[in-house]
Protein backbone atom coordinates (compact mmCIF):
# COMPACT_ATOMS: atom_id res chain seq x y z
CA UNK A 1 0.00 0.00 0.00
CA UNK A 2 2.78 2.39 1.04
CA UNK A 3 4.61 1.60 -2.20
CA UNK A 4 1.54 2.43 -4.29
CA UNK A 5 1.11 5.72 -2.44
CA UNK A 6 4.72 6.62 -3.20
CA UNK A 7 4.20 5.81 -6.88
CA UNK A 8 1.09 7.98 -6.91
CA UNK A 9 2.73 10.82 -4.97
CA UNK A 10 5.80 11.22 -7.14
CA UNK A 11 3.69 12.32 -10.10
CA UNK A 12 2.28 15.20 -8.12
CA UNK A 13 5.44 16.76 -6.70
CA UNK A 14 8.79 15.05 -7.26
CA UNK A 15 8.17 14.27 -10.93
CA UNK A 16 5.40 16.72 -11.76
CA UNK A 17 4.86 16.46 -15.54
CA UNK A 18 4.76 20.21 -16.12
CA UNK A 19 6.96 21.78 -13.48
CA UNK A 20 9.66 19.13 -13.17
CA UNK A 21 9.62 16.86 -16.22
CA UNK A 22 8.57 19.80 -18.46
CA UNK A 23 6.63 17.46 -20.73
CA UNK A 24 3.44 18.41 -22.59
CA UNK A 25 4.00 22.13 -22.17
CA UNK A 26 2.07 22.83 -25.36
CA UNK A 27 -1.38 22.12 -23.86
CA UNK A 28 -0.26 23.82 -20.66
CA UNK A 29 0.15 26.98 -22.71
CA UNK A 30 -2.79 26.54 -25.06
CA UNK A 31 -5.77 25.62 -22.92
CA UNK A 32 -5.02 27.29 -19.60
CA UNK A 33 -6.52 30.69 -20.38
CA UNK A 34 -9.41 29.93 -18.03
CA UNK A 35 -9.71 27.74 -14.97
CA UNK A 36 -12.59 25.65 -16.26
CA UNK A 37 -10.81 24.78 -19.52
CA UNK A 38 -7.70 23.80 -17.58
CA UNK A 39 -9.66 21.58 -15.24
CA UNK A 40 -11.55 19.70 -17.97
CA UNK A 41 -8.36 19.22 -19.97
CA UNK A 42 -6.52 18.01 -16.88
CA UNK A 43 -9.25 15.49 -16.06
CA UNK A 44 -9.37 14.22 -19.66
CA UNK A 45 -5.60 13.68 -19.67
CA UNK A 46 -5.78 12.03 -16.26
CA UNK A 47 -8.32 9.54 -17.56
CA UNK A 48 -6.41 8.79 -20.77
CA UNK A 49 -3.02 8.38 -19.09
CA UNK A 50 -4.41 6.05 -16.42
CA UNK A 51 -6.31 3.94 -18.95
CA UNK A 52 -3.35 3.80 -21.30
CA UNK A 53 -0.91 2.83 -18.56
CA UNK A 54 -3.24 -0.01 -17.60
CA UNK A 55 -3.59 -1.25 -21.18
CA UNK A 56 0.14 -1.03 -21.86
CA UNK A 57 0.89 -2.88 -18.64
CA UNK A 58 -1.60 -5.66 -19.37
CA UNK A 59 -0.22 -6.20 -22.86
CA UNK A 60 3.44 -5.69 -21.97
CA UNK A 61 4.38 -9.33 -22.45
CA UNK A 62 2.68 -9.86 -25.79
CA UNK A 63 3.70 -6.62 -27.48
CA UNK A 64 6.76 -6.99 -29.62
CA UNK A 65 9.44 -4.54 -28.40
CA UNK A 66 10.30 -3.61 -31.98
CA UNK A 67 6.86 -2.21 -32.64
CA UNK A 68 6.01 -1.10 -29.13
CA UNK A 69 5.79 2.62 -29.94
CA UNK A 70 3.24 2.20 -32.77
CA UNK A 71 1.27 -0.11 -30.49
CA UNK A 72 1.31 2.46 -27.67
CA UNK A 73 0.20 5.21 -30.05
CA UNK A 74 -2.62 3.01 -31.35
CA UNK A 75 -3.68 2.34 -27.78
CA UNK A 76 -3.70 6.04 -26.85
CA UNK A 77 -5.53 6.91 -30.07
CA UNK A 78 -8.18 4.28 -29.38
CA UNK A 79 -8.78 5.51 -25.85
CA UNK A 80 -8.95 9.14 -26.96
CA UNK A 81 -11.36 8.31 -29.78
CA UNK A 82 -13.62 6.42 -27.40
CA UNK A 83 -13.55 9.36 -24.98
CA UNK A 84 -14.37 11.69 -27.87
CA UNK A 85 -17.31 9.61 -29.06
CA UNK A 86 -18.72 9.25 -25.58
CA UNK A 87 -18.36 12.95 -24.79
CA UNK A 88 -19.93 13.89 -28.10
CA UNK A 89 -22.95 11.76 -27.36
CA UNK A 90 -23.49 12.42 -23.67
CA UNK A 91 -21.67 15.65 -22.75
CA UNK A 92 -21.74 17.80 -25.90
CA UNK A 93 -21.00 21.01 -23.99
CA UNK A 94 -17.75 19.63 -22.65
CA UNK A 95 -16.92 18.17 -26.04
CA UNK A 96 -17.34 21.58 -27.63
CA UNK A 97 -15.25 23.30 -24.98
CA UNK A 98 -12.30 20.94 -25.40
CA UNK A 99 -12.50 21.12 -29.18
CA UNK A 100 -9.34 20.28 -31.04
CA UNK A 101 -7.26 19.76 -27.89
CA UNK A 102 -9.07 16.56 -27.09
CA UNK A 103 -7.76 14.93 -30.27
CA UNK A 104 -4.31 16.31 -29.55
CA UNK A 105 -4.08 14.24 -26.34
CA UNK A 106 -2.96 11.40 -28.62
CA UNK A 107 0.43 13.01 -29.14
CA UNK A 108 1.03 14.29 -25.61
CA UNK A 109 4.58 13.44 -24.70
CA UNK A 110 3.74 12.68 -21.07
CA UNK A 111 1.40 9.80 -21.99
CA UNK A 112 3.88 8.07 -24.25
CA UNK A 113 6.66 8.75 -21.74
CA UNK A 114 4.79 7.01 -18.91
CA UNK A 115 3.94 4.05 -21.16
CA UNK A 116 7.58 3.66 -22.16
CA UNK A 117 9.27 4.46 -18.85
CA UNK A 118 6.88 2.86 -16.39
CA UNK A 119 3.91 0.86 -17.64
CA UNK A 120 5.87 -1.33 -20.08
CA UNK A 121 8.09 -2.53 -17.23
CA UNK A 122 5.70 -2.80 -14.31
CA UNK A 123 2.69 -4.75 -13.16
CA UNK A 124 -0.85 -3.53 -13.71
CA UNK A 125 -1.59 -2.05 -10.26
CA UNK A 126 1.56 0.08 -9.94
CA UNK A 127 1.09 1.22 -13.56
CA UNK A 128 -2.46 2.26 -12.80
CA UNK A 129 -1.32 4.35 -9.84
CA UNK A 130 1.58 5.80 -11.78
CA UNK A 131 -0.84 6.98 -14.46
CA UNK A 132 -3.26 8.31 -11.86
CA UNK A 133 -0.49 10.19 -10.03
CA UNK A 134 1.00 11.65 -13.19
CA UNK A 135 -2.47 12.61 -14.44
CA UNK A 136 -3.26 14.18 -11.09
CA UNK A 137 -0.02 16.16 -11.12
CA UNK A 138 -0.74 17.28 -14.66
CA UNK A 139 -4.30 18.30 -13.82
CA UNK A 140 -3.22 20.21 -10.70
CA UNK A 141 -0.45 21.99 -12.58
CA UNK A 142 -2.85 22.98 -15.35
CA UNK A 143 -5.46 24.08 -12.84
CA UNK A 144 -3.02 26.29 -10.92
CA UNK A 145 -1.79 27.89 -14.16
CA UNK A 146 -5.38 28.37 -15.31
CA UNK A 147 -6.55 29.92 -12.06
CA UNK A 148 -3.65 32.40 -11.92
CA UNK A 149 -4.01 33.36 -15.58
CA UNK A 150 -7.75 33.85 -15.34
CA UNK A 151 -7.41 35.84 -12.13
CA UNK A 152 -4.73 38.17 -13.46
CA UNK A 153 -6.14 38.33 -16.98
CA UNK A 154 -9.81 38.88 -16.26
CA UNK A 155 -10.12 39.35 -12.50
CA UNK A 156 -12.31 36.25 -12.22
CA UNK A 157 -11.99 32.60 -11.22
CA UNK A 158 -14.21 30.01 -12.92
CA UNK A 159 -16.04 32.93 -14.52
CA UNK A 160 -16.94 34.48 -11.13
CA UNK A 161 -15.61 37.96 -10.53
CA UNK A 162 -13.42 38.02 -7.43
CA UNK A 163 -11.45 41.20 -7.94
CA UNK A 164 -13.45 44.42 -7.84
CA UNK A 165 -13.70 47.02 -10.54
CA UNK A 166 -10.52 48.68 -9.22
CA UNK A 167 -8.57 45.89 -10.86
CA UNK A 168 -7.50 46.58 -14.42
CA UNK A 169 -7.11 43.14 -16.05
CA UNK A 170 -3.71 42.41 -17.55
CA UNK A 171 -4.77 41.15 -20.97
CA UNK A 172 -1.37 39.64 -21.65
CA UNK A 173 -2.01 36.95 -19.06
CA UNK A 174 -4.76 35.29 -21.08
CA UNK A 175 -2.74 35.53 -24.28
CA UNK A 176 -0.01 32.97 -25.04
CA UNK A 177 2.92 35.19 -23.90
CA UNK A 178 1.34 35.41 -20.45
CA UNK A 179 1.40 31.63 -20.22
CA UNK A 180 5.11 31.51 -21.12
CA UNK A 181 5.98 34.12 -18.52
CA UNK A 182 3.86 32.52 -15.81
CA UNK A 183 5.09 28.97 -16.43
CA UNK A 184 8.67 30.25 -16.25
CA UNK A 185 8.08 31.78 -12.85
CA UNK A 186 6.16 28.75 -11.63
CA UNK A 187 8.91 26.32 -12.66
CA UNK A 188 11.45 28.53 -10.88
CA UNK A 189 9.24 28.74 -7.79
CA UNK A 190 8.71 24.99 -7.78
CA UNK A 191 12.46 24.43 -8.01
CA UNK A 192 13.16 26.82 -5.14
CA UNK A 193 10.57 25.11 -3.00
CA UNK A 194 11.87 21.57 -3.65
CA UNK A 195 15.45 22.72 -2.97
CA UNK A 196 14.34 24.30 0.27
CA UNK A 197 12.55 21.10 1.28
CA UNK A 198 15.65 19.05 0.56
CA UNK A 199 17.72 21.37 2.69
CA UNK A 200 15.28 21.04 5.55
CA UNK A 201 15.39 17.27 5.28
CA UNK A 202 19.19 17.34 5.18
CA UNK A 203 19.34 19.44 8.32
CA UNK A 204 17.04 17.02 10.09
CA UNK A 205 19.36 14.27 8.96
CA UNK A 206 16.70 12.33 7.10
CA UNK A 207 18.79 11.79 4.03
CA UNK B 1 11.50 -6.80 -8.27
CA UNK B 2 12.79 -4.20 -10.69
CA UNK B 3 15.91 -6.29 -11.45
CA UNK B 4 13.80 -9.20 -12.45
CA UNK B 5 11.79 -7.00 -14.78
CA UNK B 6 14.86 -5.48 -16.34
CA UNK B 7 16.19 -8.93 -17.16
CA UNK B 8 12.88 -9.89 -18.66
CA UNK B 9 12.98 -6.77 -20.77
CA UNK B 10 16.52 -7.48 -21.97
CA UNK B 11 15.65 -11.02 -22.97
CA UNK B 12 12.75 -9.69 -24.99
CA UNK B 13 15.05 -7.33 -26.80
CA UNK B 14 17.57 -9.99 -27.67
CA UNK B 15 15.05 -12.38 -29.14
CA UNK B 16 14.93 -12.48 -32.88
CA UNK B 17 11.54 -11.79 -34.35
CA UNK B 18 10.55 -12.56 -37.88
CA UNK B 19 9.02 -9.77 -39.90
CA UNK B 20 5.84 -11.83 -40.03
CA UNK B 21 5.50 -11.87 -36.25
CA UNK B 22 6.02 -8.12 -36.08
CA UNK B 23 3.47 -7.52 -38.82
CA UNK B 24 0.97 -9.79 -37.07
CA UNK B 25 1.48 -7.90 -33.84
CA UNK B 26 0.60 -4.61 -35.49
CA UNK B 27 -2.29 -6.15 -37.42
CA UNK B 28 -3.84 -7.56 -34.28
CA UNK B 29 -3.38 -4.25 -32.44
CA UNK B 30 -5.09 -2.30 -35.20
CA UNK B 31 -7.83 -4.88 -35.49
CA UNK B 32 -8.59 -4.76 -31.77
CA UNK B 33 -8.47 -0.96 -31.79
CA UNK B 34 -10.79 -0.82 -34.78
CA UNK B 35 -13.21 -3.22 -33.16
CA UNK B 36 -13.32 -1.19 -29.94
CA UNK B 37 -13.91 2.08 -31.80
CA UNK B 38 -16.54 0.53 -34.05
CA UNK B 39 -18.33 -0.91 -31.02
CA UNK B 40 -18.32 2.44 -29.22
CA UNK B 41 -19.49 4.22 -32.35
CA UNK B 42 -22.29 1.72 -32.78
CA UNK B 43 -23.57 2.59 -29.32
CA UNK B 44 -22.93 6.34 -29.28
CA UNK B 45 -23.80 7.33 -32.88
CA UNK B 46 -27.60 7.25 -32.48
CA UNK B 47 -27.31 9.10 -29.17
CA UNK B 48 -25.06 11.80 -30.59
CA UNK B 49 -27.38 12.36 -33.56
CA UNK B 50 -30.20 12.90 -31.09
CA UNK B 51 -28.07 15.17 -28.90
CA UNK B 52 -27.00 17.23 -31.91
CA UNK B 53 -30.62 17.65 -33.01
CA UNK B 54 -31.65 18.62 -29.49
CA UNK B 55 -28.85 21.16 -29.22
CA UNK B 56 -30.03 22.69 -32.48
CA UNK B 57 -33.65 23.07 -31.42
CA UNK B 58 -32.54 24.32 -28.00
CA UNK B 59 -30.29 26.87 -29.69
CA UNK B 60 -33.17 28.04 -31.88
CA UNK B 61 -35.56 28.11 -28.93
CA UNK B 62 -33.17 30.31 -26.97
CA UNK B 63 -32.95 32.65 -29.94
CA UNK B 64 -36.70 33.00 -30.43
CA UNK B 65 -38.22 32.54 -26.99
CA UNK B 66 -41.89 32.90 -28.01
CA UNK B 67 -41.72 30.47 -30.91
CA UNK B 68 -43.93 27.40 -30.79
CA UNK B 69 -42.73 25.69 -33.92
CA UNK B 70 -39.76 25.79 -36.26
CA UNK B 71 -40.18 25.01 -39.94
CA UNK B 72 -37.47 24.73 -42.56
CA UNK B 73 -37.72 27.51 -45.13
CA UNK B 74 -38.18 26.24 -48.66
CA UNK B 75 -35.42 27.00 -51.11
CA UNK B 76 -33.02 28.20 -48.42
CA UNK B 77 -30.56 25.81 -46.89
CA UNK B 78 -30.47 25.71 -43.10
CA UNK B 79 -33.06 28.48 -42.80
CA UNK B 80 -35.85 28.10 -40.31
CA UNK B 81 -38.94 30.15 -39.71
CA UNK B 82 -40.23 30.46 -36.18
CA UNK B 83 -43.98 30.38 -35.91
CA UNK B 84 -46.36 31.52 -33.20
CA UNK B 85 -50.12 31.02 -33.64
CA UNK B 86 -49.59 30.27 -37.32
CA UNK B 87 -47.76 33.54 -37.96
CA UNK B 88 -44.09 33.82 -38.77
CA UNK B 89 -42.51 35.88 -36.02
CA UNK B 90 -38.86 35.35 -36.87
CA UNK B 91 -36.35 33.72 -39.16
CA UNK B 92 -33.43 31.77 -37.79
CA UNK B 93 -30.62 31.88 -40.31
CA UNK B 94 -27.02 30.75 -40.30
CA UNK B 95 -24.27 33.33 -40.62
CA UNK B 96 -20.60 32.95 -41.19
CA UNK B 97 -17.63 35.29 -41.28
CA UNK B 98 -13.90 35.19 -40.90
CA UNK B 99 -12.67 36.07 -37.44
CA UNK B 100 -9.30 36.27 -35.78
CA UNK B 101 -8.80 32.52 -35.49
CA UNK B 102 -10.74 31.24 -38.50
CA UNK B 103 -14.36 30.94 -39.48
CA UNK B 104 -17.04 31.98 -36.99
CA UNK B 105 -20.30 30.14 -37.49
CA UNK B 106 -23.37 31.72 -36.01
CA UNK B 107 -27.10 31.38 -35.86
CA UNK B 108 -29.00 34.67 -36.06
CA UNK B 109 -32.68 35.26 -35.37
CA UNK B 110 -34.24 38.16 -37.23
CA UNK B 111 -37.83 39.39 -37.32
CA UNK B 112 -39.52 39.61 -40.74
CA UNK B 113 -39.17 43.39 -40.34
CA UNK B 114 -35.40 43.00 -40.31
CA UNK B 115 -34.77 43.57 -36.62
CA UNK B 116 -32.25 41.39 -34.87
CA UNK B 117 -33.58 39.39 -31.97
CA UNK B 118 -30.49 37.54 -30.85
CA UNK B 119 -27.59 35.48 -32.08
CA UNK B 120 -25.65 32.44 -31.05
CA UNK B 121 -22.11 31.39 -31.88
CA UNK B 122 -22.05 27.75 -32.92
CA UNK B 123 -18.43 27.36 -33.77
CA UNK B 124 -15.42 29.63 -33.45
CA UNK B 125 -11.73 29.57 -32.72
CA UNK B 126 -11.45 33.06 -31.26
CA UNK B 127 -8.98 33.77 -28.47
CA UNK B 128 -10.37 32.40 -25.20
CA UNK B 129 -11.07 35.21 -22.79
CA UNK B 130 -11.01 37.86 -25.51
CA UNK B 131 -12.70 37.17 -28.82
CA UNK B 132 -14.81 34.34 -27.54
CA UNK B 133 -16.56 36.73 -25.18
CA UNK B 134 -18.61 37.74 -28.22
CA UNK B 135 -21.25 35.25 -27.18
CA UNK B 136 -21.58 36.87 -23.75
CA UNK B 137 -23.06 40.11 -22.52
CA UNK B 138 -22.45 43.05 -22.71
CA UNK B 139 -21.31 42.57 -26.30
CA UNK B 140 -24.09 40.22 -27.22
CA UNK B 141 -27.11 42.18 -26.02
CA UNK B 142 -26.04 45.23 -28.02
CA UNK B 143 -27.52 43.60 -31.09
CA UNK B 144 -31.05 43.24 -29.77
CA UNK B 145 -33.56 45.24 -31.78
CA UNK B 146 -30.98 46.74 -34.10
CA UNK B 147 -31.37 46.89 -37.89
CA UNK B 148 -28.69 46.17 -40.49
CA UNK B 149 -27.67 49.79 -41.06
CA UNK B 150 -26.79 50.30 -37.38
CA UNK B 151 -24.40 47.39 -37.38
CA UNK B 152 -21.15 49.30 -37.41
CA UNK B 153 -18.35 48.55 -34.97
CA UNK B 154 -17.17 51.64 -33.12
CA UNK B 155 -14.82 52.30 -30.23
CA UNK B 156 -16.63 55.43 -29.17
CA UNK B 157 -18.74 54.70 -26.11
CA UNK B 158 -21.09 57.63 -26.82
CA UNK B 159 -22.43 56.09 -30.04
CA UNK B 160 -25.05 53.90 -28.44
CA UNK B 161 -26.79 53.16 -31.75
CA UNK B 162 -23.80 51.23 -33.00
CA UNK B 163 -21.88 48.22 -31.75
CA UNK B 164 -19.16 48.79 -29.18
CA UNK B 165 -16.08 46.70 -29.90
CA UNK B 166 -14.85 44.31 -27.24
CA UNK B 167 -11.64 45.49 -25.60
CA UNK B 168 -8.68 43.73 -27.17
CA UNK B 169 -10.81 41.91 -29.72
CA UNK B 170 -11.66 44.38 -32.46
CA UNK B 171 -11.24 41.83 -35.22
CA UNK B 172 -13.61 39.35 -33.56
CA UNK B 173 -16.11 42.13 -32.88
CA UNK B 174 -16.03 43.25 -36.50
CA UNK B 175 -16.29 39.69 -37.81
CA UNK B 176 -19.31 38.84 -35.66
CA UNK B 177 -21.01 42.11 -36.59
CA UNK B 178 -20.34 41.58 -40.29
CA UNK B 179 -21.76 38.06 -40.22
CA UNK B 180 -24.92 39.20 -38.45
CA UNK B 181 -25.31 42.18 -40.77
CA UNK B 182 -25.14 39.97 -43.84
CA UNK B 183 -27.63 37.53 -42.39
CA UNK B 184 -30.04 40.36 -41.57
CA UNK B 185 -29.74 41.78 -45.08
CA UNK B 186 -30.45 38.36 -46.54
CA UNK B 187 -33.60 38.07 -44.47
CA UNK B 188 -34.80 41.51 -45.51
CA UNK B 189 -34.13 40.61 -49.12
CA UNK B 190 -35.96 37.32 -48.77
CA UNK B 191 -38.98 38.84 -47.06
CA UNK B 192 -39.06 41.77 -49.49
CA UNK B 193 -38.82 39.52 -52.53
CA UNK B 194 -41.60 37.22 -51.44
Amino acid sequence: MRELWNIFKKGIIAENPIFVLALSLCPALAVTSSAINSLTMGLAVMFVITANNTVVSITRNIVNPKVRVPVYITSVATIVTVVQLVLQAYLPVLYKALGIYLALIVVFAIILARAEVFASKNKVTPSFFDGLGMGCGFALALLSIGVIRELLGTGAIFGIKVLGSWYNPALIMILPPGAFILIGYMVAGFKMWTQHMEKVKLERGEI
Amino acid sequence: MSDENNIEHKVNHEKKYSIFQIAMNLTVTCFVSGAIIAGTYFITAPVSVKTAAKIKTDAMKSLVVDAQKFNPVEGKKEWFSAEKDGKIIAYVVPAESKGYGGAIKMLVSVTPQGKIIDFNILESKETPGLGDNASKDPFRNQFKGKVAKDLEVVKDATKVDNIQAMTGATISSKAVTKGIKEATQQVTQYVGGK
